[in-house]
């Protein structure tokens, strides 16, 4: 007699070990600090967390080598009870930025979190966060996405108000509470309308169901799903809650929060989206771009209007989203109303490596401001005129981060935009696609001009009497920063590579 | 004959007063009450999505069960995270006042 194994108990597949890393150090964590604290040993949390990270990132780096590649899993059989997880070129590479930057971030709050208690939970919550963003990336479900959602959207309001004995954290974390439920109400009220109509909530299965009408239960349904996602995604007018939350969390929260977290708005946005609906039936093109050219606009126009160096990098995170979403309106645009495959991947490339450049460059730019406001103890722009003379190697890497925002040519900043510009104007004959795009380099220019008047302030103005007291960061907050700072120069050297490993997950949503 | 649009209505009343809740009072507690609201409004919907006729007894799809099921866990864990910020606002400003805490611009 064989004993029958039940399907649910078969091992997991070998690409899943990310995120089960990470889930697994989640656990561990306390348990570790609890045994190293009787020892008298208080910064386990931090390595820990930092080795988990680390091998994470070292297994995704190897899948990465071996891209395409295609699998799927469902650990309860054939009859998918809401669970399906996939590995594809698109869930490779987002998850190598979320966990590039969550090792970064992780490695820079050792030190930088140090004088702040209960460093167990916050580097818990630091790893779940990561382990969720990972798990909407492999998600081949929309309900198991959506769970894998509030997984990432609870660690990330706890660790927003993690400063709990600052009014500003607690209060900023409770609006962005609000807010994000909200919007994640609304994408389940999406699902269940789409699981009513379909009977399953799996992608491919809705897919199936929907292709070939459409339908005013399926048009809420996806009203729902860009209005929900455009919380976390800070569509304007969706934003409200970010220029408060990510200023007021501790500063390696903030460039997770601005460099990834986001991010993972966009690419549910962009899954469910172009998974779901087909972009032709649907018209939702002209929606994400319309939606696109608001939020960078009015982002780019607050942005300049800051004093507080963590909100004015708030606001152009804004802006970037902003970027972000009008080349995947372009994308839709081109794909569903003109049938253009090659301007639609064209500005898929460039909204994907956009993600990876603002990624680059917030996550650089947020850490290194952590690093100046640790030393001036403020965080008002005029008080920290001239600082660059005194921490030159935190200035210099801010100036790296600063210039691939503004989309400097020879930066990987440029290019990104470049893509998307070059999609939406390669279509002659569409008067709102050239006006969006129009629209587009208008405030790719704003924002290049503020970024290097930020600059101007920090390195080349006579130093304040705050600023120059200040002295360079110890080595282990350097670390990061700097690796930052290089990896911005290296995507930049070895372009051809990371847009072919970007055409890789460009073809997952156009070309398979 | 109209039991999934009687409760699919029920929902979105649900939903309604929730989001009427979280727009109109001003205690945070009432705000989270809102939010709970929505969520079970939400939870209603999907079990309303999820029934079947099968020989003119409503039966309700295991799936839609399942996710019910999630779905409930996960509004309390948000609860209780919204609750616990609502202690730490009252330690510092002494009130559940949402007009009287504006100090970032809402």
């Amino acid at each position: 007699m064989v004993a029958v194994i039940p399907e649910y108990l078969i091992p997991i597949p070998e690409y899943l070990i990310p995120v089960t890393v990470l889930m697994c150090a989640a656990a561990l964590v306390p348990l570790i600090d609890a045994i190293c604290r009787k020892a008298g040993f208080e910064r386990s949390p931090g390595i820990v967390a930092t080795a988990a990270f680390a091998i994470a990132f070292a297994y995704l780096l190897k899948e990465a080598a071996s891209l395409p590649l295609e699998g799927s899993f469902r650990p309860f059989g054939g009859t998918s009870l809401g669970v399906e997880l996939k590995v594809d070129s698109l869930s490779v590479y987002m998850s190598l930025v979320f966990c590039g930057l969550g090792l970064a971030a992780s490695l820079y709050s050792i030190e930088y979190m140090k004088e702040d208690t209960g460093l167990d939970r916050f580097f818990l919550l630091l790893l779940t966060l990561v382990a969720g963003m990972m798990g909407v990336v492999s998600s081949n479900d929309f309900f198991n996405l959506y769970v894998f959602w509030e997984f990432m959207a609870l660690s990330s309001y706890a660790l927003v108000s993690f400063r709990k004995y600052t009014w500003e954290a607690v209060e900023a974390g409770f609006k962005y509470l609000v807010m994000s439920t909200l919007g994640s109400l609304a994408v389940l009220y999406g699902i269940s309308i789409l699981y009513g109509l379909a009977g399953t909530t799996n992608f491919e299965g809705i897919r199936q169901v929907l292709a070939g009408s459409t339908s005013e239960a399926a048009y809420l349904a996806l009203a729902l799903i860009i209005a929900g996602f455009g919380v976390t995604a800070a569509l304007v007018p969706f934003h409200t809650w970010l220029p408060d939350a990510h200023p007021a969390a501790p500063s390696s929260i903030s460039a997770m929060l601005s460099g990834v977290v986001i991010k993972t708005g966009a690419y549910a946005i962009l899954w469910s989206l172009f998974k779901i609906f087909d972009p032709g039936e649907y018209g939702y093109g002209a929606v994400l771009m319309g939606f696109g050219a608001l939020t960078m606009t009015v982002a780019n126009v607050m942005a300049i209007m800051q004093r507080d160096v963590k909100r004015f990098l708030a606001y152009s995170s804004i802006a970037n989203m902003g970027y972000i979403i009008t080349g995947l309106g372009i994308a839709a645009r081109a794909l569903g109303v003109h049938g253009d495959v090659a301007a639609a991947s064209l500005a898929l490339l460039g909204a994907l490596f956009h993600v990876l450049n603002h990624a680059l460059g917030k996550g650089l730019s947020f850490l290194c401001a952590g690093c100046l406001i640790h030393e001036v103890g403020t965080r008002d722009i005029r008080e920290m005129e001239g600082i660059g003379a005194k921490m030159p190697a935190t200035a210099g890497s801010m100036a790296v981060g600063l210039l691939t925002l503004a989309g400097v040519p020879p930066l990987s900043g440029f290019w990104s935009k470049l893509f998307i510009v070059a999609a939406g104007l390669g279509i002659p004959g569409d008067p709102y696609m050239v006006l969006i795009t129009a629209l587009f380099i208008a405030n790719s220019v704003i924002a290049a001009a503020y970024y290097l008047w930020l600059l101007q302030r920090l390195a080349f103005k006579s130093p304040t009497e705050r600023a120059s007291k200040a002295k360079e960061v110890s080595a282990i907050m350097l670390a990061p920063v700097v690796a930052l700072a290089a990896m911005c120069i290296l995507v930049t050297i070895f372009l051809g590579p990371t847009i072919r490993l970007i055409e890789y997950a460009v073809g997952v949503i156009v070309g398979g | 004959m109209f039991v999934r649009e009687l409760y699919a209505a029920a929902a979105l009343l649900l939903v309604a007063l929730g989001l009427y809740c979280i727009a109109s009072k001003r205690n945070l507690i009432k705000t989270i009450i809102g939010i709970e609201l929505a969520t079970l409004g939400v939870n209603l919907s999907i079990m309303s999505n999820g029934l079947r006729i099968v020989e003119e007894t409503p039966a309700v799809d295991a799936l839609a069960q399942s996710m019910t099921i999630v779905s409930i866990a996960i509004g309390a864990s948000v609860a209780a995270l919204a609750l616990a910020l609502a202690v730490n606002i009252y330690r510092h400003y002494g009130t559940l006042d949402t007009s009287k805490l504006r100090r970032l611009r809402w």
